[in-house]
């Protein structure tokens, strides 16, 4: 109904483009470049807002990510997308305003209520909604390509919208870039993109090889971990640090055994099969055989879900609020992360989303206690389709292959490019790697025969595999309080020393211009009136 | 006479006359009385179904590519008649989903050859009215965006370029750039940097034939705007403009002027670390200038040891070798700098 109207009272409109109108209330989410505060709009019979506050002169992306970002948020129009009301620029910084969604992101609510993961009936509730707000963007063309319980809010009626298009696209505006001037037949590779994009943990490993070309269903397997994520109270492989996160996507598969082994504290926490069948599907490593949205919203898992007060009853009842949980956390985080650690953190989380995008980090941290698959880790190679659907999917996007590098280039250089920042080592090593597991497989089965190439390749994967772990291992000594490796201690404050460094020495470079030009300015000498003179 | 009608599927000429139809209606049925009417509201879905259609012929969709022949089809019909005058003018009256399907068959339609030929550039040369009809929409909030998505996608024909710089409208492009509303004021910023960049040729002659006015609108209202946002865009574009071979000649005559280089001066001055990044970039310039006019040369010996302290602890956040280089050369420039006797 609501989009009926759309063409006649712009909502857009209605909220005035101008700071005056609005006054800062609390402060409930920052990341390195943004932060999101709660705010009323005067003019509106003060409506409660979020405003999410970008620094523009610190993102480095060029303006064309940001236009692309604020212009999908206010062109997109469904009751489970979280949209932009208006945007603005306040000297340095954008601000979009956005409503209210009172109770946060679900990752601020599990963290702090639910750190072992939430009912599988209120599950079922937000993933049905975000289910819809996918199918509503997928069919409009847009990948969001950030889909997590960070970016999944919720308001005090119960109602779920999806947020943050930072990193989101368009299939049809890529597409336009490409294919301009090729006849249309050589677009064969229409609704692909091939950058880099989103948050580790989330990504789907076609994206992780980006090379390849991804598309709508990428989206599913961030959804499907995102699953896992309500499910557990981290996402799967969240102890290891972003970019070995990326590295084991490939050489391994998630099975909802894996956390059930690792589960022994809470024993009576079993999943019904509908919902183990539904993650799984969209956890396949061939991307075809994945189900689209509007599929999975046919799937048994979603029929008899529970009403929207279900979860306001069981889930927001009692749960402290938005601007409580960012202070705590806040407070917490300076205390617990170390500061290699926390500016690792803070990278990925580049944008504050409307519900705490400060929340995810710490709970990142505090997962690592229990998570005990470190331990567990297995070489465990992926099945022998791996092969064969390198091949189907280079079949399909040769054409989008060949933006790769430019696409990277921009990645890399935008402000929200931490993640990729830490990884733009990894594709390349990761591909190198995968490799060596499938052909390990010969070794595992044992049944193929042995040939020395393969055991090689075999005996390398494990290597990277041990490798990986021997870091997991070490991440977790520190976080239990125990010692390091004098080597790997020097290196943590070596890089921390060189961090300050890099920041003093901007603070200074700063100043000295500043003192600079406030001399000239005494003098005059540099003012631009007296360089008419002379 | 339903049943009949589905059993024949309908051809995209077929589809493209539909729409035409419907738009027709659409446009002539306007009062609020008539907007009640149930028959009103079915032809209004009719049409948003119809368009969608045009759009999944033009990008394909997840079961299918899009045939060449059948988007060929499609394209001759389209500008066989005036279906993209109808779509522009009756865009308002389409809801959100529909308008933005709109645009995108609008923009995919740019670029379909029919016998290799760009027909939709012929059809946009013989109405350029349409075309003023796209600029202005920057100043209605509600359409802004997606007429200034069709128009970026109208100005890569060269012809239709050239419309756009020379016609008065041009003007207005610098208090668009300006609008409160962020995400239209970025539309309006993407689409004249993609005027003054995409067809080397036409800009340039634009350019040498309207430089007195240009640069003046430039320098006062976007480098020396107050707004952060436009400052820092507009100084990139200069850039960008300036250093582009095929305006050298611009180039040449922008960099002896002494207004600009206080200009720039100006903004190297800025506490913002990326305008002042991009502002070197057209500084250089200045220095590089082996015909230095002897007051530009003059500016540039008073500020000497400033200038020089300045780039001293000037750098950027990564290692960018060409930057290195390019300062090292300015500091070299400068430091030369004898001076000259007033001509």
């Amino acid at each position: 109904m609501a989009q009926e109207h759309d063409h006649l009272e712009s909502p857009r409109l209605q909220f005035p483009p101008d700071s005056n109108a609005y006054r800062i209330l609390a402060e409930i989410g920052a990341g390195v470049s943004a932060t999101v505060y709660k705010a009323v709009c005067i003019p509106m019979n003060s409506t409660v807002v979020a405003i999410k506050s970008i620094d523009l002169d610190r993102s480095r992306a060029d303006f064309d990510s940001i236009r692309r970002e604020t212009k999908t948020m206010s062109l997109l129009s469904h009751p489970n997308i979280l949209q932009s009301l208006c945007s603005f620029t306040v000297d340095r910084r954008l601000w979009v305003v956005m409503p209210f969604m009172s109770a946060g992101s679900l990752q601020s609510i599990i963290s702090c209520a639910f750190p072992d993961g939430l009912p599988e009936p209120c599950i079922a509730i937000v993933l049905k909604e975000t289910l819809n707000a996918m199918s509503y963007l997928h069919n409009q063309g847009h990948l969001h390509r950030d889909i997590k319980a960070g970016n999944i809010l919720i308001d005090s009626n119960g109602q779920v919208k999806l947020a943050d298009f930072g990193v989101s696209a368009s299939v049809y505006e890529q597409n336009v870039e490409q294919g301009w001037g090729l006849s249309s037949s050589s677009c064969s590779s229409r609704l692909m993109l091939t950058d880099f994009a989103g948050t580790p943990y989330w990504m789907a490993p076609e994206v992780v090889h980006s090379h390849t070309g991804y598309g709508f269903k990428a989206d599913i397997w961030s959804f499907g971990i995102t699953a896992l994520e309500l499910a557990h109270g981290c996402p799967p492989l969240s102890h290891l640090p972003p970019s070995k996160s990326l590295l084991m996507k490939i050489t391994r598969r998630f099975r909802f055994s894996d956390y059930e082994k690792q589960d022994r504290k809470d024993k009576n926490r079993k999943f019904s099969k509908a919902f183990k069948d539904m993650v799984a599907s969209c956890l396949d490593q061939d991307p075809a055989k994945r189900p689209s949205a509007e599929k999975l919203l046919k799937h048994s898992f979603f029929k008899n879900c529970k009403g929207l007060d279900f979860l306001v009853k069981n889930v927001l009842h009692g749960l402290p609020s938005v601007e409580e949980r960012f202070k705590e956390n806040k407070g917490l985080h300076g205390v617990n992360a170390t500061a290699g650690r926390e500016d690792e953190e803070e990278e990925e989380d580049d944008d504050g989303d409307s519900g705490g995008g400060q929340i995810v980090k710490v709970r990142r941290i505090s997962g690592w206690n229990f998570n005990e698959e470190g331990f567990q880790l297995e070489p465990v190679f992926p099945a022998a389709d791996e092969s064969e659907l390198d091949d189907s999917i280079v079949k399909k996007v040769r054409f989008a292959g060949e933006s790769i590098i430019p696409d990277q280039k921009t990645d890399k250089s935008s402000g929200s490019g931490d993640a990729e920042q830490s990884n733009q080592s990894s594709p390349s090593r990761a591909q190198g790697e995968v490799e060596a597991p499938v052909a390990a497989e010969g070794v595992s089965t044992g049944s193929r025969g042995l040939d020395r190439d393969s055991f090689l390749a075999g005996l390398f994967a494990l290597k990277a595999s041990l490798d990986v772990q021997r870091c997991s291992v070490a991440s977790l000594i520190g976080i239990l309080g125990g010692e390091l490796t004098r080597e790997e201690e020097l290196m943590q404050e070596n890089e921390r020393l060189r961090l300050e460094f890099e920041n003093e020495r901007g603070n200074n470079l700063e100043l000295e211009l500043e003192l600079e030009f406030l001399k000239a300015m005494n003098s005059g000498a540099y003012d631009g009136g007296e360089l008419e003179l002379d | 006479m339903k049943g009949l009608f589905k059993s024949k599927p309908r051809t995209p000429a077929d589809i493209v006359r539909q729409t035409r139809d419907l738009l027709i209606y659409a446009d002539r049925v306007t009062s609020p009385a008539d907007s009640r009417d149930s028959k009103r509201e079915e032809k209004m879905a009719e049409l948003s179904k119809n368009i969608r259609d045009l759009k999944s012929i033009l990008y394909g969709n997840s079961e299918s590519e899009p045939v060449s022949e059948a988007c060929a089809q499609l394209t001759q019909e389209f500008f066989r008649e005036n279906t993209l005058r109808l779509f522009i003018i009756c865009l308002p009256k389409l809801n959100l989903e529909t308008r933005k399907d709109a645009t995108q068959v609008v923009a995919n339609l740019q670029r379909q050859q029919v016998q290799s030929r760009l027909i939709a550039s012929d059809y946009l040369e013989k109405n350029t009215d349409l075309l003023d009809i796209l600029v202005a929409g920057y100043e209605d909030t509600d359409m802004a965006l997606h007429y200034g998505a069709m128009l970026r996608e109208c100005i890569r024909h060269q012809s239709v370029a050239r419309y756009v710089l020379e016609s008065p409208q041009m003007k207005k492009f610098f208090d668009y750039i300006q609008l409160p509303n962020f995400d239209i004021a970025a539309d309006a910023a993407a689409t004249f940097k993609e005027l003054l960049t995409r067809h080397k040729s036409t800009v340039a002659e634009f350019l040498s034939k309207n430089y007195d006015w240009f640069f003046a609108e430039y320098n006062s209202k976007l480098l020396e705007s107050t707004n952060y946002i436009t400052r820092r865009q507009a100084v990139k574009l200069l850039g960008d403009i300036l250093l582009d071979r095929s305006n050298s000649v611009v180039m040449t005559r922008y960099v002896s002027s002494r207004d600009n280089l206080r200009i720039l001066m100006n903004l190297l001055r800025e506490s913002s670390k990326s305008i002042q990044i991009e502002a070197f970039h057209v500084f250089k310039l200045f220095a590089a200038n082996q015909n230095k006019p002897a007051d530009i040369i003059s500016i540039l010996i008073a500020n000497r040891s400033k200038l020089l302290r300045l780039f001293a602890d000037f750098k950027t956040d990564k290692e960018d070798e060409q930057f290195e280089a390019d300062k090292a050369q300015v500091v070299k420039e400068i430091a030369a700098l004898e001076p000259r006797d007033r001509p």
